[in-house]
């Protein structure tokens, strides 16, 4: 009986543990800082009292089930096949089976399809996930000023549907788009290239309904960081309206969106700005959807989000994790009245990760050790514990084949060798863990309270708030690196001279061509040209003048147009300028 | 001992988005007690020269990285050469790869600032230069 009594969580219990803590931090923590000269212990511990009245009921639940935290599923369809995969020398092209394949991009459109080409050769079988360029990505042509240098640089250049089409040419037969899928990293032009997608199934016969892939379509983070924003905030609004109706009604396979809190980390936010920002984000595109008469319980299983957080702190990104998918499904429930419980879940392709800004440039083989972190908290939170990024991150764009075989095999070491993913949400009723989660959802909260008090996303962009909140955050951070408060190996400390920089070969053979690379601007300029004197100008002419007329009715959705307009070949910033024209442009933020 | 404040214009040229090393770069060198302008995201180069200009600046810091920077670069120092205004001590952030660091000082820029560098050495660099 006495033993029970000493075993529970009940009042008496918990007040002798309380006294019990207090003798041990007198007589032993105390006694050690002032042994070691310290102001206080560089160590924590916790006890039940870090979690009085703690639900588990409510603040946990079980995985799968509503509010997630312990995770979306109890287990996935890659944890369900893990053993086969590997014994079957299964080889992930980044996305999995018929997944897409490795994030890239660049040159000409042709410069890109006969790199699918060679990944093909490879075996990386993946459908397209495509990195636009800069001028792509802010709505100009490749022969417009504000490209010059810049076409085919961080990405491929599309001026126009021919230039999708010839980038698609490696897709048919056994890889024809109604087999594999796409991803599209494009937000303030992403309603083209959506149109683009459906127009190139057409064009071969295919119902634009079986089309499936993720365009990233998340424009209201462009403004808080990323900056691929064109339009204000507003109508940027209003075309991903425009997007959401009709992906739902003609592309229902099709992602909606894959909401970034990925990028407003790696600009510097603070993990709470970083929840609180996206969900206010996620809460007007739902807010969108819902003004528009759709039924958040059907649209919201096709939102996504884009591997949110990202830092080396592992016990915070799991508890970011947790909080994360708690608050969420929440707001949905609470705010949305959102019933469905495959709409409640936050869908990335993966959890935890250490962040790109985690990497460094100085002694650069070390990012491996690093993303190993990430990998280690990802398969802790619910997901693949995928190692990201490829450790060679921080030397430029096109991970080395090295360099992605490493990182690939370390995802698998976690996999198969550690026994990792074998438990879900292993700190579930963890003392510390649930309250560092508490923690940070009351920090999130309160600073989506501020966002919702300045009247929504919309408003913290345009007023500045978040924008700017960022900007200071990553300067903070930046003045623990020099005061060495945060200290990163090989960067500010370790930096001796009897340190050694360990460097392993990079084979060019996979990486972008940069005598392509040299010459993409000219030939893609080329290409435009013969595209405008080739195509009936009139007709172009005239669908943008259409296109203009129902701009200006907010009411219209635009996608048919725009559906036009690519099939006839308008290019992609003649239909841009026409929403400039409209539309205005955004101002960038100063400080 | 020169009292006159120093005056940095960073700007972003192009159509990068990245701004967190712009933003930190203003925040600190203001900080160091710089006088700082920042231009915000997508300006032409000749916009960053004639602001830098009209700011009477002593120092332009760009922030590119894109890998657009060499023709970038190129474009702004074309700019400063034909509004005689070459005595304007140019810098360079972001991701540049080594084989390029070279090409840029060839240009005319005066340092090239990579991942990892401090504030304080940029501060550093530029008192030094500015005041030599």
């Amino acid at each position: 009986m006495k033993d029970k009594q000493n075993n529970c969580d009940c009042r008496e219990n918990l007040d002798r543990i309380a006294r019990e803590e207090k003798t041990w931090q007198e007589n032993l923590v105390d006694k050690r800082v002032q042994r070691f000269n310290l102001e206080k212990s560089p160590t924590s511990f916790y006890t039940p009292n870090a979690t009085q009245n703690f639900d588990f009921l409510e603040k946990v639940g079980f995985p799968g089930q509503y509010p997630f935290t312990a995770g979306n599923t109890p287990f996935d369809f890659a944890k369900a096949n893990e053993k086969l995969a590997a014994q079957m020398n299964f080889r992930p092209d980044w996305g999995g089976t018929r997944g897409v394949g490795k994030y890239g991009g660049f040159g000409t459109a042709a410069d890109y399809r006969d790199y699918l080409k060679r990944m093909h050769s490879m075996g990386r079988f993946g459908g397209p996930n495509m990195a636009f360029d800069l001028v792509t990505q802010c709505g100009y042509d490749s022969d417009s000023p504000m490209g010059e240098g810049e076409v085919g640089r961080v990405g491929v250049a599309v001026d126009s549907f021919r230039d999708f089409c010839v980038i698609y040419e490696p897709y048919t037969g056994d890889l024809e788009i109604d087999k594999v899928p796409s991803n599209f990293t494009i937000n303030a032009p992403c309603a083209i290239i959506i149109a683009m997608y459906a127009e190139l199934a057409r064009s071969r016969g295919i119902a634009p309904a079986v089309l499936r892939g993720t365009p990233q379509n998340d424009i209201l983070k462009e403004f808080i960081a990323r900056g691929t924003y064109i339009y204000p905030a507003g109508p940027s609004l209003r075309l991903f309206r425009d997007t959401l109706e009709f992906m739902r009604k003609h592309m229902p396979l099709l992602n909606v969106n894959s909401i970034g809190g990925y990028h407003i980390r790696e600009a510097g936010a603070t993990r709470s700005q970083d929840l609180a920002f996206s969900l206010a984000n996620a809460a007007a595109y739902i807010r969108e959807g819902v003004n528009a008469g759709l039924d958040p319980n059907d649209f919201l299983t096709k939102f996504t989000f884009n591997a949110f957080g990202g830092s080396m702190e592992i016990y915070k990104e799991i508890a970011f994790h947790r909080a994360s998918r708690r608050m969420y499904a929440r707001m949905l429930k609470e705010e949305f009245g959102v019933t469905n419980p495959k709409a409640m879940t936050i869908r990335q392709p993966i959890t935890a990760h250490i962040g790109c800004s985690s990497t460094t440039l100085q002694r650069t083989l070390n990012n491996w050790a690093r993303a190993m972190v990430g990998g280690v908290a990802a398969g802790m939170t619910g997901s693949l514990p995928g190692v990201f990024p490829p450790w060679d991150e921080p030397l430029g764009l096109g991970h080395s084949q090295e360099a992605v075989q490493m990182q690939l095999d370390a995802t698998r070491i976690l996999m198969h060798e550690t026994g990792l993913t074998d438990v879900c949400d292993p700190w579930a009723g963890s003392y510390f863990m649930e309250s560092l989660t508490d923690e940070l959802e009351a920090d999130a909260l309160a600073e989506m309270e501020k966002i919702q008090g300045m009247g929504g996303a919309v408003a913290a962009i345009e007023n500045g708030y978040m924008p700017k909140a960022v900007a200071k955050s990553a300067y903070e951070k930046q003045k623990r690196i020099e005061s060495q408060e945060d200290l990163v190996v090989g960067v500010n400390c370790y930096t001796g001279e009897h340190e050694i920089d360990v460097t392993i070969n990079r084979e060019v053979e996979a990486t972008y061509d940069p005598a392509l690379m040299a010459s993409c601007e000219e030939r893609q300029k080329a290409t435009l040209q013969e595209l405008k004197r080739s195509r009936d100008g009139k007709t172009a002419l005239s669908l943008l003048s259409t296109l203009r007329t129902h701009a200006r009715d907010e009411s219209k959705n635009l996608m048919p147009d725009i559906c036009e307009c690519v099939k006839n070949d308008c290019t992609l910033q003649e239909v841009c300028d026409v929403f400039r024209e409209v539309f205005g442009e955004a101002q960038p933020v100063k400080l | 001992m020169n009292n006159k404040k120093i005056r940095v214009l960073i700007a972003k040229p192009g159509l990068d988005g990245h701004e967190r090393g712009a933003r930190i770069i203003a925040y600190g060198l203001r900080d160091a007690g710089f006088e700082v302008i920042y231009t915000g995201l997508r300006q032409s180069p000749e916009q960053i020269v004639s602001a830098a200009l009209q700011e009477d600046v002593d120092v332009i810091g760009l922030s590119i990285l894109s890998g657009a920077h060499l023709s970038l670069t190129k474009k702004v120092v074309d700019q400063l050469k034909s509004n005689d205004a070459e005595d304007i001590l140019l810098v360079v952030g972001g991701v540049v790869p080594e084989q390029d660091v070279a090409s840029l000082k060839e240009m005319g820029v005066a340092g090239v600032f990579t991942a990892g560098t401090s504030v304080s050495q940029v501060a550093q660099f530029i008192s030094e230069q500015v005041n030599a």
